[in-house]
């Protein structure tokens, strides 16, 4: 199997409680997997420590890419709204790891930068600062921000989060276009089980801190969590 | 006569630090960090009184200081039991209270001690000026050429560590310069002056602007013209240099915030 990211036996503590105690998990490439389980279960404490956000008390991320650069969506919470930049600036900070500290966006990258505002319908908003866009359309940003980057593996912290359910749906449309259309692979925390379990074939499920990797139809069909890796 | 033919040395210290302080202070609201602008000025004229009590130059005691405050400002405090606010609020009373202890023991007259605590730009000597210039001259520009990392590492801190930006670098690299700056102007131009052109003109800039190239500018231009105004008024009514400054700065987000109410109410 053609492997994305593999995390072995994988431990994170964080303020002196074990949050991941072992996890083992083949993420396919190409693959679309939302992570879902209980509240506090450790799915942003995975996503984070697959990111390296967190550090990792033992075990090892291994991944197939020679420098692993994925790109990273947050709740678009996490932008203080204050920040006079424009919906675009935010878009073209996708470029940093082409143009560094100084290098300006060639015609290229702006007609990248172009091109992903008009796949997400931002094109028309892309003077907007950000605390003037509504959560669809700054959650959107954000992600458009990951396309820009170019990476193989998107990974999105809840990006459906306190958004409403058309543009929920949305959202969720765009990134599973994103796996099938260009081979990317999208892991992404989710909050709902159902809805996941609706959107992809299989899910990550995680809870007490270990993770297993389920089927969605049996997952919803037996209505009850997995036990098998407890 | 006039003002720049009097006090050439105050006029362009004047404007060098309302320039450097123009343009951090913007960064300094954007993070919502404006109790540590106030905090490192504090700490500053703490050092200063140090430094008169223990007869070495006031710059090198407000400069050591400044950056031992930075550098616990500047630390990571996850999952401290403390906010980072509340530690601010201690660091500001140990230096304001600390300042005045140290000059209290060093059998200044009241002039002096007026002079140490809330400083007066009109007395600016060619050597202040010369460091002045010789260190907010390069921070700032060194500031301005990195503005695109120091922009994301405060945006979006997760994002810019996987994107590969330095983020506690940056952070470091804005605070030890942040710190710089404040403890220089701060012993020429008084923690008030100093704390008022981190806050004043930023804000001003940000009620005129939403583009975060235009408030940089905006604020240099803003915290200059103030100072050149407000020394001018000083000197031709004969009143203290920095409560003057200090009125005509604040007052200007005052005025623009007032005149932006008016229109969009209009």
């Amino acid at each position: 199997m053609n492997l994305a990211i593999r995390c072995e036996d994988l431990h994170v503590q964080l303020g002196g409680q074990e949050i991941l105690r072992g996890i083992w998990l083949d993420i396919p490439r190409g693959c679309f997997l939302p992570i879902v389980g209980p509240n506090g279960a450790g799915k942003t404490t995975l996503l984070k420590a697959i990111l390296g956000l967190v550090p990792i008390t033992r075990g090892r991320i291994v991944t197939t890419e020679a420098v692993f650069r994925p790109a990273y969506v947050p709740q678009q919470k996490t932008i203080d709204p204050i920040f006079p930049v424009s919906l675009r600036q935010i878009v073209e900070m996708g470029l940093y790891p082409r143009l560094g500290w100084w290098k300006q966006p060639s015609l290229m990258d702006r007609r990248t930068v172009d091109r992903v505002l008009e796949k997400l319908g931002l094109i028309e908003h892309q003077n907007k600062t950000f605390g003037e866009l509504s959560g669809g359309m700054k959650q959107k940003t954000l992600v458009a921000r990951a396309f820009v980057m170019g990476a193989e593996v998107l990974l999105l912290d809840e990006p459906t989060s306190e958004l409403d359910e058309p543009t929920e749906t949305e959202i969720l449309r765009i990134l599973q276009e994103l796996v099938k259309q260009e081979g990317r692979t999208v892991v992404l925390v989710h909050h709902g089980l159902h809805q996941a379990a609706a959107l992809a074939d299989c899910l990550c499920w995680i809870e007490h801190g270990l993770a297993a990797l389920v089927n969605a139809k049996d997952l919803l069909a037996k209505k009850t969590p997995p036990m098998a890796f407890r | 006569m006039n003002l720049f033919h009097e006090f050439p040395d105050a006029v362009i210290a004047g404007l060098l630090i309302a320039s450097a302080c123009g343009l951090m202070g913007l960064w300094v609201i954007l993070k919502r960090s404006v109790f540590v602008g106030i905090t490192l000025s504090e700490t500053a004229l703490c050092g200063v009184a140090l430094a008169y009590l223990l007869h070495i130059p006031a710059m090198a005691g407000a400069l050591t200081l400044t950056l031992a405050s930075v550098a616990v400002v500047a630390f990571p405090l996850e999952g401290s039991r403390l906010p980072r606010d509340t530690l601010l609020g201690l660091m500001f009373l140990l230096a304001t209270s600390g300042a005045i202890l140290l000059v209290a023991r060093s059998g200044f007259g009241l002039i002096e001690i007026k002079a140490l605590l809330y400083g007066d730009l009109i007395l600016t000597s060619r050597r202040d000026l010369l460091v002045l210039a010789f260190v907010l001259v390069p921070v700032s520009l060194a500031q301005l050429l990195f503005a695109r990392p120091i922009l994301y590492a405060f945006l979006d801190r997760d994002a810019a560590w996987v994107m590969g930006i330095k983020v506690r670098f940056w952070q470091t690299f804005f605070f030890v310069g942040l710190g710089l700056v404040i403890s220089l102007a701060s012993k020429v131009a008084g923690a008030g002056l100093v704390f008022c052109y981190l806050i004043a003109p930023p804000a001003a800039a940000l009620l005129c602007t939403r583009r975060l190239r235009s408030a940089l500018i905006l604020g240099i231009i803003f915290s200059s013209v103030s100072t050149l105004i407000g020394m001018s008024v000083s000197f031709r009514y004969d009143l203290p240099s920095n409560p003057t400054i200090i009125v005509l700065t604040v007052l200007l987000p005052a005025v623009i915030g007032g005149l932006r109410m008016i229109f969009q109410n209009g």
